[in-house]
């Protein structure tokens, strides 16, 4: 039988993890989407540095276990005099693992996006960044969207595992409640019924910036780019 | 001796094993409109896009009014690039494919490079827009997004565009190939109106009607070499080599 006291109890409780995991995440796609983009270009660049560079960190944070990313910027970074809090570790790992898959998104869509635009923008006189930015990201944005949508919801579902490093987050919260009265099934309902509500909320705004920006933009061509990330995107393409 | 308006020196380029461009040289005059003609992946669209480096040449350069476009070796310099996008802003280029910009709509696609490159202010930029629309016959399509236009339409979209930036030279790689033949008249038209106004042309064309009738050179490509330059008559109604006339003959040219 499930126990309804327990709800009445501990909600204000759970809703306070929730409330953390909430700015963590917002945080963390605040900071990755940007970085997101500045690798993607990065990867893309001529300086054979630079995109080296991009592409290591890519590749290493798309091919490694987040919870062991977590670890590392958790016990390592002190080594090296940067002692943050347990929320500011969690927001900067979570931004650089979402900020590798994002690049590798973005990366993708600006690739869909028909060679001749960049030529025609290059022969009138476009630097490559005014060409990026006037004629080639406006066009990407639209393709993006909705596989930034899914890696967010991924984000704050791997969010979850900044509880092992002591944030006091959604996951830790209901942890901490079910020690407390060893009621897993009513605690973890909350718990999961809250996870859900995130990414249903962020999902449904999502699709509605995707639809409003079609109607703006009323272009016809919805379907006429898309994207293929399963393109090799190894460190030695 | 006055230098020529535009020179093209010995360009060579490959591309692997295939030579594309084999020591190409061409000197065009100011107002000259050249049609380049030849057989399917004999270079030509390659000899335009190294005009504009698009295509950067292995080696050779290109001269515009006594100045080096690109670099002569390898990797431009800061200033070589910022030179480089100066002259682009003045070589107008048309593609086969249109390239209009589906994001924007048709004004502000004939606005847009005026602003970013030409650095003018929005305003001056829409007057101007507006007034190469009207010239190509677009004139009630300013609001229209480039999806909605037929292929004629965009193509002249991209002649405006490229005309806004006031170039003194155009390079227009087969700019009616992709279009419905009912819709070729109108670009062709539009390309009159430019030759007639004295603009430097160089036309990769299979409208050896338009050819003959508009340029002042005809320019026969096989195999990344300029085989024969001359008067449209005496290309398309004398031609020297037989590999020419082969040409010819395959494009069976009953139709003028
Ligand atoms: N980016 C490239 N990479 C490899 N090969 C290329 C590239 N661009 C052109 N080529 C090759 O160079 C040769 C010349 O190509 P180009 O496009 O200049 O021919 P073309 O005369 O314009 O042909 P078409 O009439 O079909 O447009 C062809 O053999 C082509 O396959
Ligand atoms: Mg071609």
């Amino acid at each position: 039988m499930l126990e309804y006291q327990i709800f009445l109890d501990y909600w204000p409780m759970i809703l306070l993890g929730f409330w953390l995991t909430l700015k963590i995440v917002l945080c963390a796609i605040a900071l990755g989407i940007p970085l997101g983009l500045f690798l993607a270009l990065g990867r893309r660049s001529n300086y054979l540095a630079v995109s080296f560079l991009a592409t290591s960190f890519i590749e290493l944070f798309r091919n490694t276990p987040f919870i062991i990313q977590v670890f590392l910027f958790y016990y390592v970074l002190p080594f090296y005099g940067l002692r943050l809090s347990a929320e500011y570790v969690g927001i900067l790992a979570l931004a650089a693992f979402g900020g590798a898959y994002f690049a590798e998104i973005i990366r993708a869509g600006i690739d869909a996006i028909p060679k001749g635009q960049l030529e025609s923008a290059r022969a009138i006189g476009m630097t490559d960044w005014q060409s990026m930015k006037n004629i080639i990201l406006p066009q990407t944005v639209k393709i993006v969207i909705p596989p930034l949508t899914n890696q967010t919801l991924t984000l704050i579902k791997e969010s979850a595992i900044l509880s092992t490093i002591t944030v006091h987050e959604l996951t830790m919260t209901g942890l901490m409640v079910q020690g407390e009265t060893f009621r897993p099934f009513e605690v973890f309902i909350m718990v999961a019924l809250l996870y859900w509500a995130l990414n249903e909320t962020i999902a449904t705004i999502m699709r509605r910036i995707e639809k409003s920006y079609n109607r703006n933009r009323k272009q016809s061509n919805k379907d006429k780019y898309t994207i293929d990330i399963t393109k090799s995107s190894g460190l030695f393409r | 001796m006055t230098p020529p308006f535009l020179e093209i020196l010995e360009i060579n380029k490959r591309f692997g094993d295939i030579n594309a461009l084999k020591n190409v040289s061409l000197n065009v005059s100011i107002g000259e409109v050249i049609c380049i003609i030849g057989p399917s992946g004999c270079g030509k669209s390659t000899l335009l896009r190294t005009i504009n480096w698009l295509t950067p040449p292995d080696s050779g350069k290109i001269i515009l009014q006594g100045d080096i476009i690109g670099s002569v070796t390898g990797k431009l310099t800061i200033k070589q690039n910022r030179l480089l996008n100066n002259f682009r802003a003045r070589i107008g280029m048309v593609f086969q494919q249109f390239n209009v910009w589906p994001h924007l709509n048709v004004l502000e696609n004939v606005i847009k490079a005026q602003v970013v490159v030409g650095k003018k202010n929005s305003e001056e930029a829409k007057i101007k827009a507006i007034k190469m629309l009207n010239e190509v016959g677009l004139k009630d399509k300013f609001d229209e997004w480039p999806d909605n236009l037929s292929g004629g339409q965009k193509q002249r979209l991209a002649i405006a565009r490229s005309l806004a930036m006031d170039p003194i030279l155009m390079l227009l790689d087969e700019p009616t190939s992709a279009l419905d033949p009912e819709l070729i008249g109108e670009v062709l038209t539009v390309l009159r109106n430019l030759v007639k106004e004295g603009m430097t042309m160089l036309i990769v064309t299979h409208e050896l009607g338009f050819a003959s009738n508009f340029a002042d050179k005809i320019v026969f490509m096989d195999a990344g070499e300029i085989i024969e330059t001359g008067a449209p008559r005496e290309i398309l109604k004398f031609p020297k080599t037989d590999r020419l006339k082969h040409f010819l003959d395959k494009l069976s040219i009953t139709s003028f």
